[in-house]
């Protein structure tokens, strides 16, 4: 089976949801854009797809939102989080970072965390969407077992520091966060 | 009553030495927070927190042994024993970058000033005031 | 000599050495190396942009720093300029040539007081100038002497990775039994804090009294905590070395050093903690090298009149452990610290290697001379629960840890406890824990669950909470402000006077505002011990801190010692 690339298109300015039952999910610069994988390979469709998938089956609807201006996980996130009609949102870095926010907590604080990117699978993605379109429909879910691996840090940390410079490069000063619409496409074959 | 003179080999641990010295925020001497005070409600959370007086006393302390910034953190804090908690935590947060306006900080600075005598805080709120707008991290108009 | 075996022809692949195939298995081949970049500040201490020094000082003013005119500074550069620098001195000090200063760092003879009467006069960029002087055990050496309290002692991480707050009472109470003057905790799910905290605050005093805790957490929630007694003090209020690093982590140097002054007014000790790497690792260094942007954390540190600083890259050390001289950058940064008379928690609280070897060469150049405290955060329980993200050192190292120290009699904080110890504090912290949940009507704790955390080695071996009724008690906490003298009295009133008798001792300690003075501690016998009632004295050979009698015989004690009066059997 080919690996399915992702796109995001059909930007427009991001507006304040109106519905409760939506979950946002903020996307850093690069995000499916200079970078399509996270630290460990897994490709940003992936991720889009399995958390989008979570968030479905609690029945709750998604909006991406690209956000330019920072690379910073919690104001990718919190911006998000206060553009969401539910106020909940899921911020995505590309290296694969994540946090579910809340729009009426501190910028640095947040509802669930996700720091070792190394550790994140295809399993947990799903449960971040799951977990936070409970939150949006004002549940209060288990949170996500904490993954945790004393050895990501020795191994990582300094392509950790690489990748996050090179998504650092795609800020765009003062850019408003855009909505975007995920497409899946197949990639061309070998 | 002039703030006594400390000699920091002799007088430190106050807790220890100058006991004579030590009150709680409600005038309690400290030697009177025992066990059997607080089972009979004589002790309040409140009483568990440093007076002005004494940080003053700390601050000498640091001084005379050469540690001026530690003393002038403690002399703003013995200016901060009365600001509230909450009012403490509203203006550390207005302090942070892109909160508050060149008006907002100044008010603040005012407020210390006028409201509570504390005009070495009042000064470093505009001194920040002044930075932030240079540096461009006050909070614009919306 | 033996004859060349011909490769047949049909092997593509080139024969790898059955030794380097060993060597490539090695841990250490697991860890991140990369190549210098000092354009954008992936590099340790040498590179070319950094600034060089200077300063001018016009009307008790400085005006120029470090190349830069005042009306070009940073907000880093006006808080340094305006509140670090000795301004009466500074001229005078950065004329002293940087050889000279790092000699006196050296000399024994050159007594600590005279060496901070030239460093509180120099630059970020002169005091780098002065450690790239320096090696290894050069800095080692000004470590040795330039360290404020003259007692080294230690710190230990107690968490838990399902934050299960009885295990982390019964941690404290082992890790206070082992030698750890404070003990800090975090939480994976912050809204754990309230009861997690708790737990530290309870399981630290039972054993030896007096151990001071904090919770690491976002900073107004911190304050907060803290403020209510249910910490002791505070050490992640975080510094950085870039405006625009410093504007991500949403603060200034002002915000900080107001927050600084608040904890000081509620009696609270604080500590600013940075380190090197943070600045590239957040993604904007400014093309400046690590220990540049560091020392300018340490300087904004000391110009908040903060009375120490927790560094050593701490969370940030894969990436200068990820360049050549990492290790002696982050050696620098300690001494550095210590030099400008601040209290130093000297990191080695985060997993940086796999490697065992390197893991300890990382770890020396703070044991052997001594800092404030050796580690800001060894993992008091197996790093699988360390929710620090894994520390340098974790429980399984204790052993070896205690060795190193009776091997080269150094003393790194700590001592060997005996089995049967060890278990009756973790019981009695269990107790107590279970005590005060009930009396203040918190999810119940049950004696199965008690047995289990005190035989435990990590969260494997835990009968599990349910994580959603502890998350209700702790917003309980909350709404109901329960302080630490409701701890105080819970305690009492359910028989656990020991425990609620040192736990008032430390609370009392913030009337006094004792341990608000550099490198405040209390000793065993609950007693303030801080850089001004224990002023570090070394001279050179013979003088200053050596462990010694009663420490020294404390510290020979090991596991396993066969007896010399009857070799069959082992010292009890």
């Amino acid at each position: 089976m080919a690996d399915r690339v992702l796109t995001f298109a059909d930007e427009k300015p991001a507006a304040p949801g109106s519905r409760t039952d939506e979950v946002l999910i903020g996307v850093s610069p690069a995000f499916a854009d200079f970078f399509s994988q996270t630290i460990t390979g897994m490709s940003h469709a992936d991720v889009i797809r399995q958390i989008l998938a979570g968030i479905e089956e609690q029945e709750v609807s998604a909006r991406v939102v690209r956000i330019r201006h920072s690379s910073d996980l919690a104001v990718v996130a919190h911006t998000a989080a206060k553009l969401s009609g539910s106020g909940i949102a899921i911020g995505l870095l590309s290296r694969g970072t994540t946090m579910i926010h809340q729009r009426d907590l501190p910028r640095l604080s947040s509802l669930e965390l996700f720091p070792q990117c190394p550790l994140m699978t295809l399993e947990t993605y799903r449960q971040v969407g799951s977990n936070a379109a409970q939150y949006a429909k004002g549940e209060s879910p288990e949170p996500v077992p904490t993954l945790n691996d004393q050895m990501a840090r020795p191994r990582w940390q300094a392509k950790a520091a690489l990748l996050h410079l090179k998504e650092t490069e795609q800020i765009v000063k003062g850019a408003k966060p855009v909505e975007v619409v995920p497409q899946f496409a197949q990639a061309l074959a070998n | 009553m002039t703030e006594p003179t400390l000699d920091p080999t002799v007088d430190y641990p106050l807790s220890l030495h100058r006991q004579d010295l030590l009150f709680t925020p409600n005038g309690k001497p400290i030697a009177e927070i025992t066990m059997a005070a607080v089972m009979a409600g004589e002790v309040a959370a409140s009483d568990l927190r440093i007076t002005p007086q004494t940080l003053r006393l700390q601050a000498q302390i640091a001084e005379k042994v050469g540690r001026n910034q530690l003393g002038g953190n403690l002399r703003r804090a013995a200016e901060m024993t009365a600001i509230s908690d909450e009012r403490v935590l509203q203006i550390y947060n207005a302090l942070r970058p892109n909160a508050s306006t060149k008006a907002e900080l100044e008010a603040i600075a005012e407020e210390l000033e006028g409201q509570y005598g504390a005009g070495l805080l009042a000064g470093l709120v505009r001194e920040a005031a002044d930075v932030y707008e240079r540096r461009e991290i006050l909070a614009t108009n919306e | 000599m033996t004859a060349v075996t011909p490769q047949p022809a049909s092997i593509p692949e080139k024969r790898q050495s059955e030794r380097t195939r060993v060597l490539e298995e090695r841990p250490v081949n697991l860890d991140g190396f990369v190549q210098e970049w000092p354009e954008v500040g992936m590099v340790a201490m040498d590179s070319a942009f950094d600034p060089e020094p200077s300063v001018r000082v016009r009307d008790g003013v400085i005006v120029e720093m470090d190349g830069r005119a005042r009306a070009d500074f940073d907000f880093l550069d006006q808080f340094i300029a305006d509140h670090a620098i000795d301004v009466a001195s500074t001229e005078a000090s950065m004329a002293i040539p940087a050889g000279e200063i790092a000699a006196m760092l050296v000399d024994p003879r050159v007594t600590r007081d005279e060496v901070i009467a030239v460093t509180k006069g120099l630059t970020p960029a002169k005091l780098l100038e002065v450690v790239k002087t320096m090696n290894i055990v050069e800095i080692m050496m000004g470590m040795q002497k330039m360290r404020a309290r003259r007692t080294p002692a230690n710190q230990a991480h107690c968490t838990s990775a399902r934050d299960n707050p009885l295990q982390v009472a019964c941690e404290a109470a082992e890790a206070s039994l082992r030698g750890f003057s404070e003990v800090e905790t975090t939480l994976g799910v912050v809204r754990y804090a309230p009861l997690v905290a708790m737990a530290l605050q309870i399981g630290s005093q039972v054993g030896t009294g007096g151990r001071l805790t904090q919770c690491a957490l976002e900073e107004a929630t911190e304050l907060e905590l803290g403020m209510r007694g249910i910490t002791a003090y505070a050490e992640t209020i975080s510094v950085y070395g870039t405006e625009s690093v410093f504007v991500d982590g949403d603060d200034t140097p002002y915000s900080k050093a107001f927050l600084a002054a608040a904890y000081a007014s509620r009696g609270i000790k604080m500590r600013f903690t940075s380190g090197t790497g943070s600045e590239v690792q957040m993604g904007n260094a400014e093309g400046r090298s690590m220990l540049y942007l560091e020392i300018r954390c340490i300087l904004v540190t000391k110009g908040a009149g903060v009375q120490g600083l927790q560094n050593g890259s701490i969370s940030c050390i894969g990436v200068p452990g990820a360049v050549p001289a990492g290790i002696r950058a982050v050696a620098a940064e300690n001494l550095i610290a210590s030099a400008v008379d601040l209290e130093c928690a000297s990191g080695n609280d985060q997993s940086f290697s796999h490697s065992p070897m390197r893991r300890v060469a990382r770890l020396l150049p703070q044991l052997m001379p001594g800092t404030d405290f050796i580690t800001s955060g060894y993992s008091a329980t197996p790093n699988y629960d360390n929710m620090f993200a894994g520390s340098n050192v974790d429980a399984e190292d204790f052993d070896d840890f205690n060795t190193i120290q009776r091997d080269l009699q150094i003393d790194g904080g700590l001592q060997h406890v005996k089995e049967a110890d060890i278990l009756a504090a973790r019981h009695r912290a269990g107790k107590a824990l279970q005590a005060v949940f009930r009396y203040l009507e918190l999810p119940a704790i049950s004696d199965a669950e008690i047995e289990a955390a005190v035989y435990a080695h990590g969260s494997r071996e835990l009968i599990p909470r349910d994580v959603l009724e502890d998350l209700k008690g702790a917003q309980q906490v909350m709404d109901r402000n329960v302080t630490g003298l409701d701890l105080v009295k819970a305690l009492e009133s359910t028989g656990f006077s020991d425990i609620a008798e040192n736990l008032l001792t430390v609370l009392r300690q913030r009337v006094s505002g004792d341990l608000l003075q550099t490198s405040a501690i209390m000793t065993r016998e609950l007693q303030p011990l801080s850089a001004v009632n224990d002023r570090n004295d070394y001279a050179g050979p013979g003088t200053g801190y050596r462990p010694s009698g009663a420490r020294w015989e404390e510290m020979k004690r090991l596991r396993h010692v066969t007896s010399a009066e009857n070799p069959e059997v082992e010292v009890d």
